[in-house]
């Protein structure tokens, strides 16, 4: 039968065996929980048939749940929904192969969490204030007047360019908040990754490794970013498993 | 899952639920190759790179008109040889029956390039 | 809070996870999900081919000046 993986778990302490956790909670379609361990690491998995996996919402929804109660109580690496092997027999070789990388793994997100910051806007008004701000500063017009007898295709590249230098605009204002998010960062030792301009309107998305006791830091930081830049929107969630400060890939 | 996780927010939550509701939409971001759909999910794998590699291409050209290097003449060119890139990409978008947004699948690290 | 508050919310964090378990976590080589992840690695060797034209005319001309002395 193969089995599920939803996360590798650090034991430290024989004493806090996660067994009575586990009797409380049913993974996906309802199956029991159970462990493969390998010293002090442990596989939280469950009988799963692989020609009946559905990658539907209730069951990744059933698979994160999982993980979300375990992350309460241990230090864990998430796996991604969809990670499987063929038996019990492979999940210990899985880990027996790759035990340093795990524990490394398990090192760095030791007794601490995600959290996520997206940062939304209307690009369209940004822009506007930009090219306003800009004008005002500099005699570079962003919107010269058109220019007479120009042929179709200057034309055409005077209004890409107008477009590109409004894009670089707008990606200067997204560096400078960004760089105020990683200053705050930097100062506290705290882990962040992120990434700019992920749709037209949201234009930062960074997650956080924190400890519990610096949410309320980050979140006062964010209050100060908000006076300084009134016209963006934030949106602070977590604590979430580690999902994003994982290695990637192991072999199976 | 029950339990409500926004620490902190500054905004109306309708418009963050569309904004990640949109972000989210995984299904639409992924590139599905089955038998069947094996031609059409092709031709929108390589439209997608082809669609990248122009943008970026007109990205480096403005920074050489910016950069103010380049003759009349050779902006003249660049401006024609970019409008008919553009055309030429409406048109195999039309002949596959591609919208932008099916182009909008999820690059990985050439997103990045951007 | 009312209602209509505390769905919304709720919509934002099921999505915010799904985002997670969907696309980030420890993935296993095999894995069963085929996402475009997996094509990744096609994508990364066309990246290292698109070097910028800008950037090779100030390696060009950096090299002149080097040799220039």
């Amino acid at each position: 039968m193969e089995k599920m993986i939803y996360a590798i778990l650090w034991v430290k302490d024989d004493s806090e065996k996660p067994d009575s956790l586990l009797k409380e909670m049913k993974g996906i379609s309802g199956e029991e929980l159970f462990l493969i361990a390998f010293g002090k690491i442990t596989a939280v998995v469950s009988n799963i048939d692989k020609k009946s996996i559905v990658a539907d919402n209730p069951s990744a929804l059933a698979f994160a749940r999982v993980i979300e109660e375990l992350r309460k109580q241990f230090t864990l690496l998430p796996m991604r929904f969809g990670s499987f092997v063929d038996s019990a027999d492979a999940v210990l070789k899985m880990l027996e192969r790759n035990v340093s990388k795990i524990q490394d793994n398990l090192q760095i997100v030791d007794n601490k969490m995600e959290f996520g910051l997206k940062v939304f806007c209307d690009t369209g008004k940004l822009k506007a204030e930009l090219i306003e701000k800009s004008n005002r500063q500099t005699s570079l017009s962003i919107n010269p007047a058109p220019e007479a007898n120009v042929s179709v295709f200057r034309d055409y590249v005077n209004k890409k360019l107008q477009a590109h230098r409004l894009e670089e605009l707008l990606l200067n204002h997204v560096d400078s908040v960004i760089s105020n998010i990683t200053e705050f960062c930097d100062r506290l030792n705290i882990s962040c990754k992120t990434r700019k301009m992920l749709s037209e309107s949201t234009i930062i998305d960074t997650v956080f490794l924190l400890k519990i006791n610096q949410q309320d830091m980050l979140i006062n930081h964010l209050e100060e970013l908000k006076t300084q830049y009134p016209g963006l929107n934030f949106v602070l969630t977590g604590p979430w498993p580690p999902y994003s400060f994982v290695e990637s890939t192991i072999k199976k | 899952m029950s339990e409500n996780k926004i620490l902190f927010n500054t905004g109306s939550l309708d418009e963050f639920a569309g904004e990640i509701g949109k972000l989210s939409d995984i299904e639409d971001s992924k590139l599905k190759l089955t038998p069947d759909n094996a031609d059409s999910g092709l031709a929108k794998l390589v439209l997608t790179l082809v669609e990248l590699i122009r943008k970026l291409v007109e990205k480096q050209a403005m920074r050489r008109v910016e950069g103010g290097t380049l003759t009349d003449d050779e902006i003249e060119r660049l401006g024609e040889t970019l409008m008919n890139l553009e055309l030429k990409m409406e048109e195999l978008k039309k002949h596959f029956n591609l919208t932008d947004r099916d182009l909008n699948i999820n690059l990985g690290p050439l997103g990045d390039l951007m | 809070m009312d209602n209509n508050v505390i769905d919304q919310s709720k919509d934002i964090t099921i999505l915010e996870l799904l985002d997670r378990v969907l696309n980030k976590g420890v993935i296993l080589t095999g894995d069963i999900v085929i996402s475009v992840a997996d094509i990744d690695l096609v994508y990364l060797g066309v990246k290292l081919m698109l070097s910028s034209v800008e950037t090779m005319d100030q390696l060009k001309a950096g090299k002149a000046i080097k040799e220039m002395k």
